[in-house]
């Protein structure tokens, strides 16, 4: 039991940081980024190329990361500009439609040129024990990048000029713009640092188990249950729902067995929406 | 709240401008078209098994087209779960005939019955929560995806990963080459009906004024919640009805039959495509969009990219939303003298 909590807390903070590229962006610009576990995947392969290229571990990384956040700047000025002319709920609509063909594009070309294609990351050392469990080296250094990113995003929208800003936007757009903040910027930031993020669970992920070129769609319905549970547009909300979200999994997948798990997981998106729609933490009413 | 419009209600919707139809002929001519012109593919690929085998499947995915536009063209609820709610209609139809050993006529309308009330119970949800379109969708998106699962999961009951063979309906006409093209003709005929009719009627009136403003709808003393889950109770319906046939009528049914990625995605493109909240739009998206298909086999690992891409394409022409766009070109259209009739056959 407490193996599987464990478990489920390293799951739980992937799942987290999976959710949180995506619930800043919709809290943002009310963009749904259904290709967002498709960047994921392109990340991915960056890393898994450049290493099989022979660059180091840190360097292939780095590739990926950036790699995936120009990605992310590249669809915010181009696809998603005709999204931002609309309001409401057909940008919302609109944003679903077009990143779904971005979805198509990106796992299409992915599956053609890579197809066995997969990154899968080894992390060296002996297990370490905490509370009784050995757990794997790959799995305590994915948990503290995990955690380390929350942190940062966090400090970064409490503390810096820029992440304040972010945050007027998500609140009020009209009013943000009238403070004399541009939101068309705070969006190509957020879409940037959405994508890094992606990247980053790519990255994560892989110190567990290896990431096949077909997991985008995976990744992103996870991430979509992980941002409505959690509420959309914030940091906390999406690890905290991640964590749970994770524990659940582990559990359950341990006791009952694994497709009840997915279908828990999602009953558990579909009860957030009956019962409190804004989520754990959401701020929308 | 009565059943019928109360007078207030027919007085605020009448700035809707009426087909005001004569006779059954000038009412159901597109429909009656249609028919005939898809009546006689048959005729020109009757010999070969595998073109009628992709007709068969343009048809469904039409019939499938036409109940979904019931649910979001008419009253804007987006359900991503068509897949699913026609896969409850196959799967327990081919339950109820082959293991319960039901009249295959009683198990495909049951199977409807099925996929009506998990419709309706979603439709009501949605309805009793005020959801928005996007919490909607994913409500539904996660039917669809415990559904998948459930497939996969209950192996005793679906055969899993490897399928379902549908013993019922292969030695009736369901089973032949041609006969299952016509009967799903047919059934798209008897949806295209339902559609007209229910336009005509006062919950075609009631769907038209809450789509164009809910909360004037709400007002002039339409019971929207209550028109909310009447269409998502009879679009489920269709959809489950569709599925059982194509369930009897294929012999097969596994997993892939009605997955997300194989069924809503490309009803929701074709009905898009088509003009939401139209008549024949479906229908026309279906049909375009198998041929499509066919001619896209050929780059069959790039299929997937090109759809991507004929997607964003699409919704990209559409800026301003597919439905209001549509609308635009039908009032313009209208306001074109002469053109009068050309734009109502359309609606």
């Amino acid at each position: 039991m407490t193996a599987a909590i464990l478990d489920g807390i390293v799951l739980g903070l992937q799942f987290g940081l999976l959710g949180v590229g995506l619930t800043l962006v919709y809290g943002l610009g009310g963009v749904l980024n259904l290709a967002h576990g498709s960047m994921a995947v392109v990340g991915a392969i960056v890393v898994a190329n450049s290493m099989a290229a022979g660059a180091p571990v840190l360097v292939a990384v780095g590739a990926g990361l950036l790699a995936v956040g120009v990605l992310g700047l590249v669809l915010d000025a181009t696809l998603m500009r005709p999204v931002y002319r609309l309001r409401g709920e057909s940008r919302v609509l609109l944003s679903l439609l077009l990143t779904l063909g971005v979805a198509f594009v990106i796992d299409g070309l992915l599956v053609w040129r890579y197809p066995i294609g997969s990154l899968g990351i080894h992390i060296g050392g002996d297990p370490v024990e905490i509370l009784g469990v050995r757990m794997r080296t790959g799995s305590l250094l994915a948990s503290a990048i995990s955690i380390g990113a929350g942190t940062v995003l966090v400090a970064f929208f409490r503390l810096s000029t820029a992440g304040r800003a972010v945050r007027s936007v998500i609140q009020d757009e009209v009013g943000a713009r009238l403070c004399g903040i541009n939101p068309a910027a705070v969006r190509s930031l957020i879409f940037g640092l959405s994508g890094v993020l992606a990247a980053l669970v790519a990255v994560t992920r892989s110190m567990t188990a290896p990431i096949p070129t077909t997991a985008g769609i995976d990744f992103t319905i996870l991430a979509l249950i992980v941002t409505v549970v959690g509420g959309l547009g914030s940091v906390a909300g999406a690890f905290s729902a991640g964590i749970i979200l994770g524990i659940v999994n582990t559990v359950s997948s341990f006791y009952i067995g694994t497709y009840i798990t997915t279908i828990m997981l999602l009953v558990a998106a579909a009860l957030t929406i009956v019962l409190r729609p804004s989520g754990l933490l959401g701020t929308r009413a | 709240m009565t059943d019928r419009l109360p007078e207030s209600g027919t007085a605020a919707v009448t700035a809707v401008p009426s087909p005001a139809p004569t006779s059954v002929l000038q009412k159901y001519w597109p429909i009656i078209a249609t028919a005939l012109i898809l009546g006689l593919v048959p005729l020109r690929y009757g010999d070969s098994r595998a073109t009628m085998g992709i007709a068969v499947a343009g048809v469904l995915f039409a019939t499938y087209a036409v109940s979904f536009n019931i649910i979001f063209g008419s009253t804007g609820q987006l359900f991503l779960c068509i897949g699913a709610l026609a896969g409850v209609g196959g799967y327990s139809s081919a339950i109820l005939a082959d293991r319960a050993g039901l009249p295959l006529l009683l198990s495909m309308v049951l199977a409807a019955l099925v996929s009506s009330a998990l419709g309706a119970a979603f439709s009501w949800l949605v309805v009793r929560r005020s959801l928005d379109v996007i919490f909607t969708g994913i409500l539904t998106l996660t039917l669809s995806l415990s559904f998948s699962n459930l497939v996969l999961g209950q192996r005793n009951w679906t055969g899993g990963e490897t399928g379902l063979v549908v013993d019922a309906g292969s030695e009736t006409l369901l089973g032949d080459q041609i006969p299952p093209y016509y009967i799903m003709l047919g059934l798209l005929v008897l949806f295209l009906v339902v559609y007209r009719l229910l336009q005509q009627s006062h919950i075609g009136w009631a769907f038209r004024a809450l789509r164009d403003d809910e909360v004037a709808a709400e007002l002039a003393g339409v019971n929207v919640a209550r028109y909310r889950i009447y269409a998502g109770a009879i679009g489920s319906a269709m959809l489950g009805l569709a599925g059982a046939v194509w369930a009897h009528s294929e012999g097969f049914i596994g997993p892939s039959t009605y997955a997300f990625g194989s069924v809503d995605v490309r009803v929701i493109v074709m009905v898009a495509f088509g003009g939401m909240g139209t008549l024949l739009g479906p229908v026309l998206g279906a049909v375009v969009f198998t041929v499509v298909d066919e001619i896209l086999v050929s780059f069959s690992q790039l299929r997937e990219v090109l759809y991507g891409v004929v997607i964003i394409i699409l919704f990209l022409g559409f800026k301003l939303g597919v439905i209001s766009e549509f609308r635009r070109l039908v009032t313009r259209l209208r306001s074109r003298p002469g053109r009068r009739g050309r734009a109502s056959e359309l609606r």
